[in-house]
């Protein structure tokens, strides 16, 4: 049986978190207990994840199971607990996410597949997509600036950070959309209440 | 590769730590060579023992971490090291979480797919030991019991000699089965003196450190 977790998918810029943030509001007025997490937000390593990414970055298999790990954890120790007892959890980032980095590296699916198996299947998974050019805007205007090492610059180095950038988006988004239903994609290059409504759309059948 | 994989495997005061170092003293009159140990990546071990003590983990996360710890050492170390002709010897390799993992009753195929991308060893020694003469070991050299090496997380909390008795002996048991299982495995008696026992080791190796280059 599924879980009832709700899925959100994508690369940095794709506007999981926004749209994460709006549907929490939105099933809250419902009535709904929501919880949320995510990938790197475990107490048990997602701050040393952060930490030591940089001098780790092509450590890929060590990466993407330390990513594994704080998953497992939230879900082991908050996100089952929660759902036991009545919430709904919203996932900033999961599998799906995380297949399609490790994929865009290079590390073998069916490994990847394996690992990820035990961690229970979400309920709905949404993989956002937008155009890179919109998602290199989203990340400027949060951060503003590029960060070459937050993001994809371990497999394209390119002439400058902009269009390392674009290039590692849309190796990411190809694979992400290589193996997510077409169905349920959400293209977020909309306006924002446009696509937030389309999420509900799709959510409606699980919540009721 | 050019280099020679090494493990070593067995209970807590089997032994096998000091047979690692005994036998990475002697190769290293002939060759490069390294010495790893379990759950020592710079940058996760000490949150698994944090993490032990407050007894957080849950069968999956102790897997997952401890996977995550030897994939640090094997991308970082191991794997490197073997392709440029070092000999390098594991104290607990693969087979350590094989057997911690099914005790704590994670799916034994899981456990292998999960550890499906680190190669073989070129030779598994395995430190056989009843687990009263570990205790016996573990007695005469004055050291404490760990809680972990008495099982707490699966156990509770009985008292450690009873305790390490229990859990050491379901890890010999999930042990004598890869040994049948694995073909790289030689099981050695552990119950003998320290000596001995490095001597049918290197005995073994002998032909295999000089040529293998």
């Amino acid at each position: 049986m599924n879980t009832l977790i709700i899925a959100f998918e994508g690369i940095e810029g794709s506007g999981k978190t926004s749209h994460l943030e709006a549907t929490k509001k939105y099933l809250e007025k419902q009535g709904y207990g929501v919880i949320t997490f995510g990938l790197q937000k475990s107490k048990l390593l997602g701050e040393r994840i952060t930490q030591v990414k940089r001098n780790i970055l092509f450590e890929r298999r060590t990466l993407f199971l330390a990513y594994v790990t704080d998953l497992a954890d939230q879900i082991e120790n908050y996100v089952n607990p929660s759902i036991d007892s009545g919430f709904i959890a919203l996932a900033d980032g999961y599998t799906l996410t995380l297949t399609s980095w490790g994929l865009t590296r290079g590390l073998e699916k069916e490994w990847i597949d394996d690992v990820l198996s035990i961690l229970p299947k979400p309920s709905v998974s949404l993989p956002l997509i937008s155009t890179p050019d919109e998602i290199v805007r989203r990340i400027i205007k949060k951060r503003g600036y590029l960060d070459p090492l937050e993001t994809g610059i371990d497999i394209c180095i390119k002439e400058d950070t902009f269009e390392a950038y674009i290039d590692y988006i849309n190796r990411f988004q190809e694979v992400l959309m290589s193996i997510s239903s077409k169905e349920n994609m959400i293209y977020t290059d909309k306006e924002f209440d446009e696509v937030q409504k389309e999420i509900v759309r799709r959510i409606v059948s699980i919540t009721s | 590769m050019k280099g020679l994989l090494i493990a070593f495997e067995g209970i807590d005061g089997s032994g096998k730590s000091s047979q690692a170092v005994l036998l990475k003293d002697w190769i290293e009159m002939r060759r490069d060579v390294y010495l790893t140990e379990w759950n020592s990546s710079d940058w996760i071990h000490d949150i698994i023992k944090e993490a032990k003590k407050k007894n957080t983990l849950t069968p999956t996360t102790f897997s997952l971490i401890h996977a995550t710890d030897f994939s640090d050492r094997y991308e970082r170390f191991i794997l490197p090291m073997l392709k440029s002709g070092f000999v390098v010897i594991c104290d607990r390799y693969i087979y350590t979480a094989y057997a911690r993992d099914v005790v704590r009753n994670v799916d034994f195929n899981w456990v292998k797919k999960l550890y499906s991308f680190a190669i073989k060893p070129n030779f598994t020694f395995y430190i056989r030991v009843t687990p009263e003469v570990a205790l016996e070991r573990i007695k005469k050299a004055k050291r404490k019991i760990k809680p972990q090496e008495a099982g707490i997380d699966i156990l509770g909390e009985l008292p450690l000699e009873e305790g390490f008795l229990k859990y050491q002996g379901m890890v010999v048991e999930i042990y004598d089965k890869i040994a049948k299982e694995e073909s790289n495995f030689i099981t050695i008696d552990g119950n003998r003196p320290l000596k001995d026992v490095q001597m049918d080791i290197r005995k073994i190796l002998g032909e295999y450190i000089d040529n293998s280059l």
